[in-house]
């Protein structure tokens, strides 16, 4: 549905967004996550077809944002970050005339601007003014326009942020539900919110796509994350062998000790690499098994995508990064 | 084009939703009121009539009233139409919408030509008087009144094209208002510079004084069509440009 290659957009000496490349198909929720700043809000922007490309190409259900705009706009629904409207037209106008405005044949008119209504929750304020309206309302009349006109690709820009917790999982739940028939992309910095509803992550960092994947497996791709080992033997020996074991970091016991086994989680340096890091993980076990000690079960876990998130968009300048640690460390 | 009529009707229904239009059509009323009762206690004082000025040359041609009205009126007619949208951010909803930047430019703008159409309509009345108590040439009647939707159509396209320049309403205001009064003022230079030269015959051209006092007698000269058509054209034209080059900014 979209097909982004490499995409760039710079604004002055500014490099927004940099050489991203993506695909989203249908049945698909991808949630674009990164900090304040990353270049989200702009992508999507692109994808809707506020902004221009400096480079790359974009394509939204088969058509080019650049050459084919109108078109490509017709298959899309945007919601924008700050929700702007109208303020002084009524829920229902605002949606009728966005209905005709993207298109849609009269005689549908009403029955899709009641569906839109019913779905982002709106029935019962379809005679207020927008002007009149709390926050939470307004992001779902935002909603119920970005998929009034029923359009393949759904795009919402930060669809939670302002919302009581209540209404977040209600917008939540809608977007899992487009999911099912649209191509929706959401962006967020909310961790949770990805893992409540994106079945796809993609991170930016700098304007930079640092990761992509389901949200599983961006916490495999935390280096802090711990080993899970189930060992048979007394518990403050076992820490002790462990934690002898150079660049281990820590060694907590998980939940309470058996009879005769602990299951304790082992975490390591996370400068290590995935290498190095499985070697640590081969000689933790070899010691303890020289120490007399019985290994019934070894588990890598994922960590939380906080620390992957964290770790991934930190990682991107790692020279700026020791610099300053070796400046403060400095005399 | 087919997204031109919602956007037209929307635009219409902005203007007149909110209490701007009607403010503007009371002071304008109020302003162009005034000036018929002048001319007519004018008129009516002079027991021999002298020349061949009439009510309806004088009430829309050799005269101040009607441009300083049209100064203040035009502007905060066109202030908000981009301006507006920008500073709210309701353009990147608009902007997203399947459609065209000439059908955004020209539905705002027919908008904008409706309103003042609207303000002008109460006037006919005037006409209906003077027809029920003296003759009438309906002919030059209906030319003053080209001019007028001439003059404010030229004018009003400037205003949507500040507006596009900029997200302040006040320097879309400020920005309409400082062009109209240049023009102006330019094309009295058509009394002050010297006959016979470029410059003079320039400012004779471009004269909005002297096109009005034309068309307040009836005169309708193809050059000043020409003229006008230049003027709603190429500003609309400049202000599509502008939505356009929004993207990429």
């Amino acid at each position: 549905m979209i097909t982004v290659s490499h995409l760039s957009k710079r604004y002055g000496s500014r490099l927004a967004i940099d050489d991203v490349s993506f695909e989203v198909a249908k049945g698909e929720v991808v949630g674009f996550l990164g900090p304040n700043g990353a270049g989200k809000s702009t992508t999507l922007r692109i994808l809707a077809g506020f902004l221009g490309p400096t480079a790359g190409v974009v394509s939204i259900a088969g058509h080019d944002v650049v050459t084919d705009p109108i078109e490509a706009r017709r298959s899309i629904g945007y919601m924008p970050e700050s929700v702007p409207l109208y303020p002084e037209m009524r829920v229902v106008e605002y949606l009728r005339f966005r209905a005709e405005l993207k298109r849609v044949a009269r005689g549908r008119r009403s029955t899709y601007v009641d569906e839109a209504m019913s779905r982002a929750g709106v029935v019962d304020v379809a005679n207020r003014r927008i002007d009149q309206l709390s926050k939470g309302y307004r992001q779902r009349v935002g909603l119920a326009d970005a998929i009034v006109a029923k359009p393949p690709i759904v795009v919402l820009d930060e669809p939670t942020s302002g919302l009581d917790p209540n209404q977040i999982r209600d917008a939540r739940a809608v977007v899992r539900e487009l999911g099912r028939e649209h191509a929706v992309v959401i962006s967020t910095h909310v961790l949770s919110e990805v893992e409540a509803c994106a079945t796809r992550v993609i991170l930016l960092h700098r304007g930079k796509l640092v990761a992509e994947g389901p949200p599983a497996t961006l916490r495999t791709l935390c280096r802090s994350r711990p080993v899970a080992l189930t060992v048979r033997g007394d518990l403050a020996s076992v820490k002790n062998a462990i934690r002898s074991i150079p660049r281990v970091t820590g060694c907590e016991l998980e939940g309470k000790p058996a009879l005769e086994t602990c299951a304790i989680h082992v975490t390591f340096d996370p400068e290590l690499s995935s290498e190095q890091r499985g070697y640590l993980v081969e000689r933790c076990v070899a010691e303890l098994v020289t120490s007399g000690f019985g290994v019934r079960d070894v588990r890598e876990l994922g960590g939380s995508l906080e620390d992957a998130f964290a770790e991934l968009t930190r990682e991107v300048e790692p020279g700026v990064q020791r610099s300053r640690g070796r400046d403060s460390s400095a005399p | 084009m087919t997204t031109f009529w919602p956007l037209f009707k929307r635009e219409l229904f902005a203007f007149f939703v909110t209490p701007l239009a009607w403010v503007l059509i009371v002071v304008f009323l109020l302003v162009q009121g005034m000036h018929f009762y002048l001319l007519i206690d004018h008129f009516t004082s002079q027991a021999v009539p002298t020349g061949d000025e009439t009510p309806i040359s004088a009430f829309f041609g050799n005269t101040v009233l009607l441009y300083l009205v049209l100064f203040v009126v035009i502007p905060a007619l066109t202030m908000r139409l981009f301006a507006e949208e920008r500073r709210s951010g309701t353009i990147e909803m608009l902007l997203t919408a399947p459609v065209s930047s000439a059908s955004v430019v020209l539905a705002k703008y027919a908008a904008a030509v409706t309103t003042y159409g609207a303000m002008w309509l109460p006037t006919l009345l005037y006409v209906v008087i003077l027809r029920r108590t003296g003759t009438l040439d309906l002919r030059v009647t209906a030319s003053a009144y080209l001019g007028v939707l001439l003059v404010g159509a030229g004018y009003l396209s400037l205003g949507v094209c500040a507006s596009a320049v900029t997200r302040s309403q006040l320097i879309a205001t400020s920005l309409t208002s400082l062009v109209l009064v240049s023009l102006f003022i330019v094309g009295l230079g058509e009394f002050v510079v010297r006959q016979g030269t470029t410059a003079q015959a320039i400012c004779a051209y471009v004269s909005v004084w002297g096109h009005m006092n034309d068309f307040a007698s009836g005169i309708v000269d193809s050059r000043r069509i020409v003229f006008y058509g230049t003027m709603i054209a190429l500003p609309l034209f400049v202000a599509t440009r502008v939505v356009d080059a929004w993207k990429w900014g």
